[in-house]
């Protein structure tokens, strides 16, 4: 891993990790509490920030795939494969933070409600992402079908943010993106894009470093292979 | 023969109205129930957070123990 990622990589994290910790000072001792649903709500400020950071990983997922199926870059493959899994990550956050507010917002643990039911399947999608890399014995395959799954997956996406729109649901429309502007107070606002950057910028802090290790993995197996890992190892040092 | 009548009637309103008052009791929750709701969401709330930062805190360590693990590799 260079140097100058790395360094990189640290600047991020220490930038999320201030975030972090400003967002919890907001979220226990600032913010207003939600007059309907009580302390629960608070969830919410790291629920949607959790919720965005997944669905950007697996947008860089779709661009970083048709990047590497367009013009077989390795370094586009290996950039997805890190987006990939910090966006499941981030997606098993919404999944097991969404629960534990419903049950007591809503009296129920899960609903197979569109939103939600999408949100499941975008899940499962990208594990099929990291299933199909390792079904083929040809590792070339193996990589431009899941590429392919990282490209279709990411058309969930836009379905997932729409169909509270589009259907009727249990799920609460958006409250920042849409066209008449945020809903929310200025202190929930505040405390949401809070919540919003500390989660982007520890997100791209890990990308990196899962990124690196990628490449560091890439060069053992090109010198294991004896493949020209000499000349990776050369370029991840510039 | 007011008073008998009107002592009637009052046994009358309140026989009739019980039902009614006890129906109306039985909508109010339990004593207590309040404050376990709002202790309720203030446990979910901290296992939300809880589990998020053990999440985030999994995936930092994963990262750190293979990219040691490799590179090791690629040094020997």
């Amino acid at each position: 891993m260079s140097g100058k990622v790395r360094w990189f990589g640290v600047v991020l994290g220490l930038l999320g990790l201030a975030a972090v910790l400003v967002l919890h000072w907001q979220v226990f001792f600032w913010v207003s509490t939600e007059r309907t649903m009580g302390v629960v709500q608070r969830i919410f400020y790291i629920h949607v920030p959790a919720a965005w950071v997944g669905f950007m990983a697996f947008g860089i997922v779709a661009v970083c795939s048709a990047v590497y199926l367009w013009l077989k870059d390795e370094r586009a493959d290996m950039a997805a494969v890190a987006a990939a899994e910090g966006g499941m990550l981030f997606t098993a956050i919404v999944l097991l933070t969404g629960p534990l507010w419903a049950k007591v917002a809503w009296g129920i643990w899960w609903e197979w409600d569109l939103r939600l039911t999408l949100t499941l399947l975008l899940f499962f999608i990208y594990l099929g992402y990291f299933l199909v890399r390792r079904s083929t014995e040809n590792l070339e395959k193996g990589k431009r079908f899941a590429a392919v799954v990282g490209i279709v997956g990411a058309l969930d996406i836009p379905l997932i943010h729409l169909s509270v729109k589009w259907f009727r649901s249990i799920h609460p429309e958006p409250v920042v993106m849409n066209p008449d502007g945020p809903t929310l107070p200025g202190d929930m606002l505040a405390t949401l894009f809070t919540g919003l950057a500390a989660f982007t910028f520890l997100f791209f802090s890990f990308f990196l470093f899962r990124y690196g290790l990628e490449r560091t993995r890439h060069a053992l197996a090109h010198r294991r292979t004896g493949r020209g890992g000499e000349a990776l190892s050369e370029g991840m040092a510039s | 023969m007011i008073k008998r009548t009107l002592g009637m009637l009052a046994v009358l309103v309140i026989l009739l109205g019980l039902p009614a008052l006890v129906a109306a009791q039985s909508g109010l929750p339990e004593p207590g129930a309040l404050g376990a709701q709002n202790l309720r969401g203030y446990t979910h709330m901290f296992i939300a957070y809880f589990i998020a930062w053990a999440v985030i805190l999994g995936w930092i360590i994963s990262i750190a123990r293979r990219l040691a693990q490799v590179q090791k590799a690629l040094e020997e």
